[in-house]
């Protein structure tokens, strides 16, 4: 429309009565938008009686989750850390939870649950608990994360030249700093030589959010590799795991890519590329020649170069 | 004085300056009044430094002047953040100086260097006022200034001992001076064009684009002299351009003696920062943003949902009215050409208004719609085109008054319009005031309420605050009164200067000691942003829980968790 039809249209006698009522009415909505936002705040009681009723119903395999994500700390302030656990609030992904408690307020929703089927729902004032049912759950036999917080099911060695030498299991000052600094490494943990250190953290992948607990595992460059040994593991139909880089480490994209091979017995299941850019990417071995049994899986990690290759992984058998 | 036969006089005069004068002081002290539950910006801690360092060059230059004036000695006081000019750092330093050291004026080191950006924020209420009520009548000047202040990111900007405001000031100044120059044909005010973009130039590089708003908006205004005299063979340039071509150096240089020496290079290198600056992570629709490209769709939706609506919707009002008048100006040109000058057409006014608001509102604006400008500074980086917006909705103010009033005519309801414009005005200005009233002191996590508020903006996932200002909130609200004697805490985003200032000030307990890493910590912090989450799930690692202690919050949003261990 151009601008003349447009002055034309304005200067009609009905646009007196337009900008009269729209201006005043635009201003007041406004303003009455504003006292019901600010006085909408979930208080701390809604959050208790919520927290009451899940710890009440709650299976130490299922998932909970707080909604929308910004709730996040609320959620972990309220309910504690003996329910919203690192494993929960920091996971894979949500395959292996048969069931979730999706805690959420202001009618948020968390979208990595859209399929599933939602069996219960019970209001808390302004928090709202949605229980659903994980239509495809997995069940998995070992956790290579949980099993690395330990020196009794994993062996962790670097690989140069032929040469295998030991990262021995050992109790240190945690490593932390200030932004850029990159996982966080905990007390318990591998030391290589070199000062590369092997440890389960809770790594920020490039899109920062959910959290990512991974095993911490930078691969030495210059032709080394990592290697994890995890002892006795039960064995089902496939391996499967995620792998990423810490966030600042993928950007700007120009690493080179960091590959993670898997092997049962001497022989080679599978093997997956991370690039730079790729975030959080899931990979997935057959292991159902092995189904059923338990080996020691040896994971072997490299990269052509060591520099910024913040590298972390998980990885389950099921 | 029979205050019902008062009127002011019809020319813009003595008592607009004084109502100007009014608006901008009462700014000034609700800024003021508002500014101790502030924390100190990262920022804000270097310029304090950077303050003192130069006021104490010009104390050694009345002492010992020549000592002063050797290179080392300039270097070492005005080498300190060279990478932004001097203006408001020297008057953050005087200021501090004058009213908190000699004449102990503000108790807080802090209110004094705050204080001159302050003043800088009620000078834009003040110019805005005049420029209003010149363009389009003292409604119009009322309205913009008063929705300029009370827009919640000016608020909270002009609170601090930055440059963001002062530019916008500058910005605004500079602009006002070179169109009072077309207006009035005066020298005075094209040599005062000239002294602002200096001084603009010496308060922040956003002053670089005023020539993209000048220059056009001059040789346009001046098209008819200019072609009068290229036609005989003489150039006669605008005098505010002139102005701005020698005085504004000449400004500029005088009042950054870091440039006194090697002045090319430095300036070379100063260009070189700004244009290859360093990006920083900011939060966009969920995404973080860390480099090139940055969403063109950034500053659009960053206006709308920081700014008022109400603003917003006047502002567009007026424009469409600038706007048609525009194009009824084209088409008048247009008649005129085909030769029939008994056709509709208006004359060109001297100082080209529409234009030049048109001009300084967008140029600030432009270079966030370029893929590789960095974003990290949310809406400051186009402060400048605020007052301008802000004008054009003090000319949507007066169209919907009249409005209103021709509507109650044809009900047969008559009403004076003084009677209309206070009501329309209380009723405009009592959400935006309700809403910055309520964002301090998380003026940078607060979204208007068309986005759904605070909450709203954190769903969308928009910024919510940057410069590690608010572990201030986390004293306030927890660790002053629950944490341990000498308790160590992880101050995350906060620089250790900026914490150590609060302690001087008692915002923060004295005894709580500021440490750099989650694992020396007993306390630990993490003021809110998607990139800082990193530090969250460090602090899970090293402090075996996942569940902070408290969290500060505003309107129910997460702003600081603080971890204990």
């Amino acid at each position: 429309m151009s601008a003349d039809r447009l002055s034309t249209i304005l200067s009609k006698p009905w646009r007196s009565w337009l900008v009269a009522a729209a201006i005043p009415s635009a201003a007041l909505l406004e303003l009455g938008a504003h006292v019901i936002q600010t006085c909408s705040v979930v208080g701390e009681a809604d959050w208790k009686a919520a927290r009451e009723y899940v710890a009440a119903q709650i299976r130490p395999d299922d998932l909970l989750t707080f909604a929308p994500r910004w709730a996040d700390p609320l959620g972990r302030q309220y309910f504690g850390a003996n329910l919203a656990t690192i494993e929960r609030e920091a996971r894979a992904d949500e395959s292996a939870f048969p069931r979730a408690f999706e805690v959420s307020i202001h009618g948020g929703h968390d979208p990595s649950l859209v399929e599933w089927r939602r069996t219960d729902r019970r209001r808390f004032g302004g928090v709202l608990v949605t229980t659903l049912e994980n239509p495809a759950p997995v069940r998995v036999l070992d956790d290579f994360v949980s099993m690395a917080a330990s020196a009794s099911r994993v062996h962790v060695s670097i690989v140069q030249g032929g040469a295998e030498v030991d990262c021995p299991f050992s109790r240190g000052a945690p490593g932390s700093g200030a932004l850029g600094f990159g996982p966080a490494v905990a007390a318990d943990r591998f030391a290589c030589p070199g000062g590369n250190l092997v440890a389960p953290t809770v790594l920020a992948d490039p899109d920062y959010y959910p959290a990512r607990r991974c095993i911490y595992a930078r691969p030495p460059g210059a032709g080394g590799t990592l290697r994890l040994r995890f002892l006795g593991v039960a064995l089902g139909r496939s391996l499967r795991g995620h792998h990423a880089l810490y966030a600042e480490a993928e950007q700007p994209a120009q690493g080179p890519p960091v590959t993670i091979a898997i092997g049962i017995e001497g022989s080679l299941v599978g093997q997956a590329v991370h690039r730079d850019g790729e975030s959080w990417k899931e990979f997935e071995f057959d292991t159902s020649g092995y189904a059923g049994t338990h080996a020691d899986v040896v994971v072997d990690i490299g990269a052509p170069s060591a520099e910024r290759r913040m590298y972390c992984f998980e990885a389950t058998s099921r | 004085m029979n205050l019902r036969a008062f009127r002011l006089p019809d020319r813009i005069g003595r008592w607009d300056h004084l109502i100007g004068a009014a608006l901008g002081g009462c700014y000034v002290a609700s800024l003021l009044a508002t500014a101790g539950g502030i924390g100190f910006m990262r920022d804000e801690s270097t310029y304090f430094a950077a303050a003192n360092a130069y006021v104490r060059w010009w104390l050694l230059l009345f002492e010992r002047g020549s000592d002063a004036l050797r290179q080392g000695v300039i270097d070492a006081s005005w080498g300190y953040n060279h990478e932004h000019p001097a203006l408001m750092k020297t008057l953050f330093g005087v200021s501090w100086w004058l009213l908190h050291e000699r004449w102990h004026v503000f108790r807080f080191a802090s209110d004094a260097y705050r204080f001159p950006a302050m003043c800088m924020a009620g000078i834009a209420l003040y110019v805005t006022y005049l420029f209003g009520a010149q363009a389009w009548g003292r409604a119009a000047g009322l309205v913009a200034a008063v929705l300029l202040a009370l827009m919640p990111r000016v608020f909270f900007h002009a609170h601090l001992a930055c440059f963001d405001v002062p530019i916008m000031t500058m910005w605004l100044v500079c602009v006002y001076a070179h169109w009072r120059s077309e207006e009035t044909g005066r020298l005075g005010w094209a040599i005062a064009t000239g002294i602002a973009f200096g001084l603009a130039l010496e308060t922040k590089h956003n002053a670089w684009l005023l020539p993209a708003v000048i220059v056009p908006h001059a040789l346009f205004a001046q098209r008819r002299s200019l072609l009068r005299g290229l036609r005989v063979g003489r150039v006669s340039l605008p005098a505010s351009l002139v102005s701005m071509a020698v005085l504004g150096p000449i400004v500029f240089l005088a009042l950054w003696p870091y440039l006194w020496n090697d002045t090319l290079a430095r300036i070379e290198w100063w260009f070189d920062f700004h244009l290859h600056h360093t990006y920083y992570s900011i939060e966009f629709l969920g995404r973080n943003y860390r480099g090139p490209q940055s969403p063109k769709s950034y500053l659009p939706v960053m206006v709308v949902a920081t700014v008022p609506t109400i603003t917003i919707l006047l502002f567009v009002v007026g424009t469409a009215d600038r706007a048609g008048a525009a194009w009824r100006r084209l088409r008048g040109w247009a008649v005129l050409r085909s030769g029939d000058t008994a056709g509709p057409h208006e004359p060109s006014p001297r100082g080209e208004t529409d234009l030049l608001v048109a001009l300084a509102l967008v140029v600030p604006m432009v270079p966030f719609f370029m893929a590789k400008t960095p974003i990290f500074g949310a809406t400051k980086h186009w402060l400048p085109a605020y007052p301008f917006l802000a004008l054009l909705c003090g000319r949507g103010f007066v169209l919907a008054s009249s409005a209103i009033q021709r509507a109650l005519r044809s009900s047969g309801v008559d009403r004076s319009r003084l009677v209309i414009d206070v009501g329309l005005f209380a009723t405009v200005a009592l959400g935006p005031l309700a809403i910055t009233a309520h964002a301090t002191p998380f003026g940078l996590s607060t979204y208007v309420p068309v986005v759904g508020g605070t909450a709203g903006g954190a769903t969308l996932g928009l910024n919510r605050q940057f410069w590690g200002y608010t572990s201030q909130n986390a004293a306030t609200e927890y660790l002053n009164s629950r944490a341990p004697r000498n308790a160590t805490v992880f101050i995350h985003d906060t620089t250790f200067d900026a914490w150590l200032e609060m302690q001087r000030e008692e915002r923060v307990r004295a005894d709580l000691r500021p440490v750099g890493a989650p694992h020396d910590s007993r306390f630990a912090l993490v003021e809110h942003e998607l990139h800082m989450n990193e530090l969250d799930y460090a602090i899970w690692v090293v402090f075996g829980t996942d569940a902070p202690t408290y969290v500060v919050t505003h309107d129910g949003v997460p702003i600081v968790s603080i971890y204990r261990r």
